[in-house]
């Protein structure tokens, strides 16, 4: 498990691709916060609040995490190495989870760049840390089922540019779940907007940027994940099967 | 010992692999040809445990590769018809990698890549990122993977292609070499290849095995010894006379002058080849007539794949099928078996 491991953070790494789309994170977070700061009124401080920054990315992170993974089982297939992969004394669960894990390291690796930022902030303010800690378990969580999502479209192609796309399509729908069962149309029907309601990711994670940890949340997020990996093996095993 | 049962793979309605079921035992090369399309490559992805099979049995040194495919892994080395090789990676970190999946450690990776790098001659490459190398390059990295670990058998699915005949040459002699060691399985259409290397074939068509025996029996079961050659220098006249009342020739087909009192002739046997031939050169000794040469058709693989894959699969009767469902056999049922056995001798 462990070469895999390392052999995708090869590919991250020794590449530009992990510093590119770590700076196309930094470059959309800085320009989120510098918007906060911009509009802060001096006569009103509850206004800025760092956390909420978190939330509000998630909106631009989403178009960024299915270029994280697009590759993760694309290019497996269309280099022909998943042959490789499969014909190895590695179980096909042990090679989703490695890469599950080395898609995460590079998750990691671009949050921790914005910790910049509260170290900015608590220069010049304060932070309240028992709330920040609790907005990066939340988008910690929150990016571990995209990610996973993620790699779940990428197992369905060889295309990893499709893959990407596929991956934003959904993920956008998936991020405006709750928005779409808000509407009009869905209040018709309660019972609809519950099932939507219960399945939307954003709500959930708004309570992690305001300071709370919910374990029905928490819950809420390891068990889609896992629910994603999962897929993505029986996805794989499934190709298999089928495959002419 | 690898061994294989009633091997099926259904591609959709399509079936690729029809019930095929050999052995292939230790130390031994065995060449797997077929034309394009045959079913090579699937029986081949299903031995090293890529792809599963619709029906039937890989046993690897007694693990099944379903059953326990991780053991059964372990004891394989395949090289894909597609060399599996990351464009990204140096060939160095790609063969640290290969190691590291096959669960070699330490030193002992260090030196095993070193023994395939020098084994496949391609040390010198090893700095160097695999989507520049060369196909020839690519296609000898893939092979240093399948050796990595020193597994007991190995699947190569057509490593020549797209080699430059040096290269060839080399990856020939390498496959032999590694007979001592291993048993290989060995994929090919072409025959110079197989006949080159291999101690038996397997010959496949449309998923069926058409034959499982080493190259000298196929050759010798095909040797057509009912036509000679004879070339003689002398009076074209006086030959054709002594090789035409000869005992045992049926009919000159052939007389071609060749030149300078030089003719060929070829000729239809009704007898044993050898018995005639020996009687043909006594007789023109006799009559002053010289033998340049003279020989029997000489067989050769093409022919025999030729005919092999062009001939139809004997397909079984209802009755017969019936009979291999039923187990206990009645009397008359047996003598139906062996006259169509028979039958199909003859044909």
């Amino acid at each position: 498990m462990f070469p895999i491991y390392k052999k995708e953070l090869q590919s991250f790494f020794y590449t530009p691709f992990a510093y590119a789309i770590a700076a196309l994170f930094m470059l959309l977070f800085t320009y989120i916060f510098g918007v906060a700061i911009g509009g802060m009124d001096s006569s009103n401080t509850l206004k800025f609040s760092f956390t909420e920054i978190f939330y509000n990315v998630t909106l631009y992170f989403i178009f960024l995490l299915p270029i994280l993974t697009m590759r993760t089982f694309a290019d497996e297939r269309k280099f022909g190495t998943e042959v490789l992969l499969m014909t190895s004394p590695v179980s096909v669960l042990k090679i989703v989870i490695a890469k599950f894990l080395a898609n995460m390291t590079v998750y990691i690796f671009m949050l921790a760049g914005t910790l910049v930022y509260p170290i900015i902030t608590a220069i010049n303010g304060e932070v309240v840390i028992s709330q920040l800690i609790c907005a990066y378990i939340g988008i910690f969580s929150w990016g571990m089922m995209f990610i996973t999502l993620g790699m779940l479209i990428s197992s369905f192609t060889e295309n990893s540019s499709i893959a990407a796309i596929i991956g934003e399509i959904i993920m956008f729908g998936v991020l405006f779940l709750d928005d779409f069962a808000n509407t009009a149309f869905i209040s018709q029907y309660p019972k609809l907007q519950s099932v939507l309601y219960a399945f939307a990711a954003q709500p959930r994670f708004a309570y992690f940027s305001q300071g709370f940890i919910r374990l029905s949340d928490l819950v809420f997020f390891a068990s889609a994940t896992i629910v994603f990996l999962v897929w993505t093996y029986i996805s794989i095993e499934k190709r298999r099967w089928k495959r002419g | 010992m690898i061994t294989i049962e009633n091997l099926t793979k259904y591609y959709g309605s399509n079936r690729a692999v029809n019930d095929i079921s050999f052995t292939i035992n230790d130390n031994e090369i065995l060449g797997f040809l077929g034309p394009n399309g045959a079913g090579k490559s699937t029986t081949m992805n299903m031995i090293a445990g890529y792809l599963p099979m619709s029906g039937g049995k890989v046993t690897i040194c007694g693990d099944d590769i379903t059953e326990n495919p991780v053991k059964a892994k372990r004891n394989i080395g395949y090289l894909p018809e597609i060399p599996p090789v990351y464009p990204d990676m140096k060939v160095r970190e790609y063969l640290d990698f290969c190691a590291g999946l096959k669960g070699i450690k330490g030193k002992e990776k260090k030196s095993e890549m070193e023994r395939v790098m020098a084994l496949l001659k391609i040390a010198d490459v090893q700095h160097k990122l695999i989507r520049n190398l060369s196909k020839g390059y690519k296609q000898r990295v893939g092979f240093a993977q399948a050796l990595l670990g020193n597994p007991k058998f190995l699947i190569l699915d057509e490593p020549t292609v797209g080699l430059d005949p040096n290269q060839v040459v080399e990856v020939r002699s390498i496959i032999k070499d590694l007979k001592k060691e291993h048993s290989v399985i060995f994929s090919s259409h072409i025959l110079s290849e197989v006949s080159a290397v291999c101690d038996r074939v397997v010959i496949i068509n449309k998923g069926d095995i058409r034959a499982i025996d080493t190259i000298e029996n196929l050759e010798k079961s095909f040797n057509d010894s009912s036509v000679l050659h004879v070339k003689c220098a002398g009076s074209k006249a006086a030959a054709a006379a002594i090789i035409g009342v000869t005992e045992g020739v049926a009919e000159i087909m052939e007389a071609v002058d060749e030149g300078n009192n030089i003719t060929s002739f070829t000729v239809k046997l009704s007898g044993n080849a050898e018995q005639t031939q020996e009687k043909l050169m006594a007789d023109c000794l006799k009559n002053q007539v010289t033998v340049l040469e003279i020989y029997t058709d000489k067989p050769n693989l093409e022919k025999v794949f030729t005919e092999l894959i062009n001939r139809p699969v004997q397909k079984k009767s209802m009755d017969e099928l019936l009979n291999e469902i039923v187990p206990e056999k009645t009397d008359s049922t047996e003598n139906e078996d062996a006259e169509s056995e028979e039958k199909e001798e003859n044909e």
